[in-house]
């Protein structure tokens, strides 16, 4: 009895001895940085339809453009043609509008769910919803009325794990045809399996460490606040070593940023490159501000994997570790569940350091620069910053990249003289796909895969990603995980190409605009259903829109009633409610 | 019959020189798995103690902020042993590094301090706290009684894991919070132990001799009662210091206990525990510490039970 006992001990020992003196390489991921391209405005193609039936059209307007929004009037003009009319200048209009939060889905429907088909959307797209099991999976059946290239398999799931082992492990035994951003030391497991595929996904996005330079909390004194002087925080920008933190902890493809958003957007590096590591100077500078012997701060952020942070308590254990080795600086680690975070982040509630990061919705500034420090911007960074926000406002009403070019550069440089935030890091991610698969299995730059175009063979094709979407309704969703699920089932009157960025005509068959980029004419695409049956009308666009427009619509009322990116990108919402 | 007295008195005499602590200590070395609960546990105290002497490296430091490191600081580094055959020039790291590139054999040696402080400090708790309550009830009885137990019912009726996660919850995450959580939790268990030794020894003779020389309630309860009721709370405490330990690894492993880069057991296994395939020493070993720990308490808690039980005095 005691003997056995002791054998048992002494091989306990003895396999963990093997088992560590076995414990394989530590593994650096290839990958290749893809390259984007730059959007491709489609041609403008007129094609004037005469209404054959009398067709009443609906139109919403604003009395005027005082109240700080971008849309003048939505109208339907006739069946088929809808025209927008805009209150400034907006050359990124096509873009933004082909964004999956401005999906269309039948007025009928939307009346008929009071304004939140949270879990029914109807929409035109390849695939419908079929069920959805909270908590376990979501499944799509194949739209046969689909008015393009048919779904490749007649049923999609959608399953969800946070963790990557976990999604690894599904991939490998076959349960499941692709997940989404395998761990970074996972790429070569996954290179060197000859049943599996991994397709890189280029690094268009940006992480980095916020500040609030006056955080809206009751009792906050922000007089003591160090983050507060703009000293404090150039000290903590030349004081972390952005270069060991994407050596160590990113996977290849991912670079240090120079910039706030990534050299792939149009003008998206012009300006001077970021400060350089530079711990002395720091310290220095850190003790100019009267912080000589470091303060005390916190670090939030939300343990969540995105691509632009693949490891979060990692990063954020390395960046603690950075301040207090090179500036004295005590950072108190505080994780929060992803909801309150972004929650709290956009109010303007977070006191210390936060981590969050951006991954692109579409390809230009205004949504990198614009959504972040623009003048319709959240509280995230606290008070703005005038000169940055006047420059972002120039700079987006102009037409050409080559015009918008100084306003940008100004806009990046006032970025790094004000310092609201740090950027770290374009983090590159991954998409793993069984090997062997038809069609075209990709990964996208904008999150938005297409698994309509890729299928196993088999009738079912599953997919695995890193969260459950919180609703369907992604007019009011922002989350990445929500808008790809709803990117199966619904469209916008233009879309993004397969697996690149470019805009591409989706429910407009084409649109054109007028000289000044205030007047936009979509002509729509004939003959397409929506997957309840109705046919597809310039009325069913209006009210699309105008639902999200018009915060006095009765059914204006989404998930949370925030449609933040509706605000995020057209500015105020018609007939708000005053302040 | 007076003979008979005398013998009696002469045997009670010879049994009081040797006292309850040494009979139990030999009855306690007489039981191999409690010598070895004993030897982990002694092992654990002493690398407790001597951590910051043992260590090799700063076990919050990473290798990339050590001035003059030679070797390779990848993340996530195996171990490297000179012994097992690794290159004498690469710095030693007996169970590798870990996802922050620090020394995992240091943060594990660290990690049993704090895992001694948790055990020890929340039995501590609950325990001054458990027998205060349970003396009361059972020594006052009547409604003081009803009132305190019902309240022990309550706490005992949620799971302990989840009720200390709802405790951290509103207190929010960290290990001071969690030993406070994992304290209250335990309350229950030695309040109840308490309650019915109490209410076994209350009607002894001699506390009903005390009690007729004119002994006030505070004599009795902590001059009488209390050390003959102090037995099972000893074995109840032993083996509570390793549900403790479990308890407090189980919440920084969701991340609500020790805050990084507390090097705590728990934490370690966690953070890494997407690693489980590409690094498995970093989940290996910590995963071991607990369970050995664990094990120790529980082996010597078992151990006591049996030696300090008057029933099974002459058995070995």
């Amino acid at each position: 009895m005691k003997r056995n006992l002791f054998l048992a001990l002494s091989l306990l020992i003895l396999a963990s001895m093997a088992l560590a003196a076995c414990g394989p390489a530590a593994t650096s991921a290839p990958a290749e940085p893809a390259a984007t391209t730059a959007p491709v405005e489609p041609a403008a193609t007129t094609a004037p339809v005469e209404p054959s039936a009398p067709f009443e059209g609906v139109s919403v307007a604003a009395p005027n453009c005082d109240y700080g929004g971008e849309f003048k009037s939505i109208e339907a003009v006739d069946e088929f043609t809808v025209k927008v009319s805009l209150c400034v200048p907006d050359p990124a209009f096509p873009s933004k509008i082909a964004f999956s939060s401005f999906a269309i889905q039948p007025a009928e429907h939307l009346e008929a769910t009071g304004g939140s088909p949270l879990e029914n959307p109807v929409g035109t797209g390849p695939y419908q919803v079929a069920s959805w099991e909270r908590g376990n999976q979501l499944v799509f059946s194949r739209f046969d009325g689909y008015w393009g290239e048919p779904a490749m398999s007649k049923t999609l799931v959608f399953r969800w794990s946070t963790e990557s082992a976990q999604r690894l492990l599904e991939l490998q035994s076959g349960s499941v045809d692709g997940i989404d951003n395998p761990g970074p030391d996972d790429f070569a497991t996954i290179e060197a399996d000859s049943n599996l595929q991994l397709i890189p996904r280029p690094a268009l996005n940006i992480m980095y460490i916020g500040f609030n330079n006056n955080p809206k909390v009751d009792g906050f004194d922000n007089s003591k606040n160090p983050l507060a002087n703009e000293k404090v925080r150039e000290a903590i920008a030349m004081g972390i070593d952005r270069q060991r933190i994407v050596d160590n902890f990113y996977p290849a493809g991912s670079e240090v940023a120079s910039h706030f958003s990534p050299c792939a957007i149009p003008n998206g590096c012009v300006g001077e490159d970021w400060y350089g590591f530079d711990a002395a100077a720091a310290k220095a500078l850190l003790a100019e501000a009267g912080y000589a012997d470091g303060f005390e701060t916190v670090l939030n952020y939300r343990d969540v994997v995105r691509s632009y942070l693949p490891d979060p308590n990692i990063v954020a254990q390395d960046i603690q570790t950075q301040l207090k080795t090179n500036l004295n600086i005590t950072v108190k680690i505080e994780v929060m569940e992803s909801g309150a975070f972004l929650d709290a982040a956009d109010s303007g509630k977070l006191t210390g350091l936060y981590l969050l990061g951006w991954g692109a919705d579409y390809p230009d500034q205004t949504n990198f620069l614009g959504y972040h420090f623009g003048a319709g911007s959240s509280a995230q960074f606290g008070d703005k910053f005038p000169d940055i926000v006047e420059a972002l406002d120039k700079g987006a009403q102009l037409a050409s990249d080559a015009e918008r070019a100084p306003f940008y550069e100004a806009a990046n440089n006032a970025i790094k003289q004000h310092v609201p935030m740090i950027p770290v890091a374009h983090g590159g991610s991954a998409v793993a796909y069984k090997a062997g698969l038809q069609g075209n299995p990709h990964s996208s730059p904008l999150g938005n895969e297409s698994f309509a175009v890729m299928g196993n063979g088999t009738d079912t094709f599953v997919w695995m990603q890193n969260a459950e979407p919180i609703s369907l309704y992604c007019a009011d969703e922002t989350d990445g995980e929500s808008l790809r699920a709803c990117e199966q089932v619904t469209q916008s009157l233009l879309g993004y190409e397969i697996g690149d960025t470019a805009v591409e005509p989706v429910l407009a068959e084409s649109y054109e605009a007028n000289s000044d980029l205030t007047e936009w004419t979509f002509h729509l695409r004939q003959g397409v259903k929506f997957h309840d049956g109705s046919s597809f009308d310039a009325n069913d666009v209006v009210t699309s829109l105008a639902v999200q427009w018009d915060a006095a619509n009765p059914l204006h009322k989404g998930n949370t009633g925030a449609f933040s990116y509706w605000s995020g990108l057209f500015g105020a919402f018609l007939n708000a409610p005053a302040q | 019959m007076a003979n008979t007295i005398s013998t009696l008195n002469a045997e009670a005499l010879s049994l009081e020189s040797v006292s309850l602590w040494s009979v139990t200590w030999k009855r306690l070395l007489r039981r191999k798995s409690a010598v070895v609960g004993i030897f982990i546990l002694g092992l654990l105290i002493f690398i407790a103690l001597t951590a910051h002497w043992l260590a090799p490296y700063d076990p919050t430091a990473s290798m990339l902020d050590i001035p003059g490191y030679t070797g390779q600081a990848t993340k996530r580094l195996p171990p490297c042993i000179h012994l097992l055959g690794c290159s004498q020039e690469e710095p030693q790291h007996i169970m590798g590094l870990d996802g922050n590139i620090r020394d995992e054999f240091s943060r594990l040696l660290y990690g049993a301090r704090l895992s001694l402080m948790v055990g020890f400090a929340t039995v501590t708790f609950a325990i001054v706290i458990g027998t205060v309550l349970g003396a009361l009830a059972g020594y006052l009885g009547g409604w003081v009684d009803n009132a305190i137990m019902r309240v022990m019912d309550v706490l005992l009726a949620f799971p302990s894991l989840l009720l200390a996660i709802a405790i951290v919850t509103v207190l929010g995450p960290g290990l001071i919070n969690a030993l406070l959580a994992i304290g209250i939790v335990s309350i229950p268990a030695y309040a109840r132990v308490m309650r019915s030794s109490v209410l076994s020894v209350r009607e002894m003779d001699y506390v009903s001799a005390t009690r007729s020389l004119g002994g006030n309630a505070y004599d009795i309860l902590f001059r009488r009662i209390l050390p003959n009721a102090l037995t099972p709370l000893i074995v109840q405490g032993t083996l509570g210091i390793a549900t403790a330990i479990l308890d407090s690894a189980a919440l920084s492993f969701l991340g609500l206990g020790a805050q990084p880069p507390t090097p705590e057991w728990g934490a370690m296994l966690g953070s890494e525990r997407n690693q489980v395939f590409t690094a498995p020493h970093l989940v290996f070993y910590p995963g071991l510490a607990i369970m050995l720990t664990v094990l120790a308490f529980n082996l010597l808690g078992d151990g006591l039970r049996d030696a300090l039980d008057p029933r099974l005095a002459h058995v070995s």
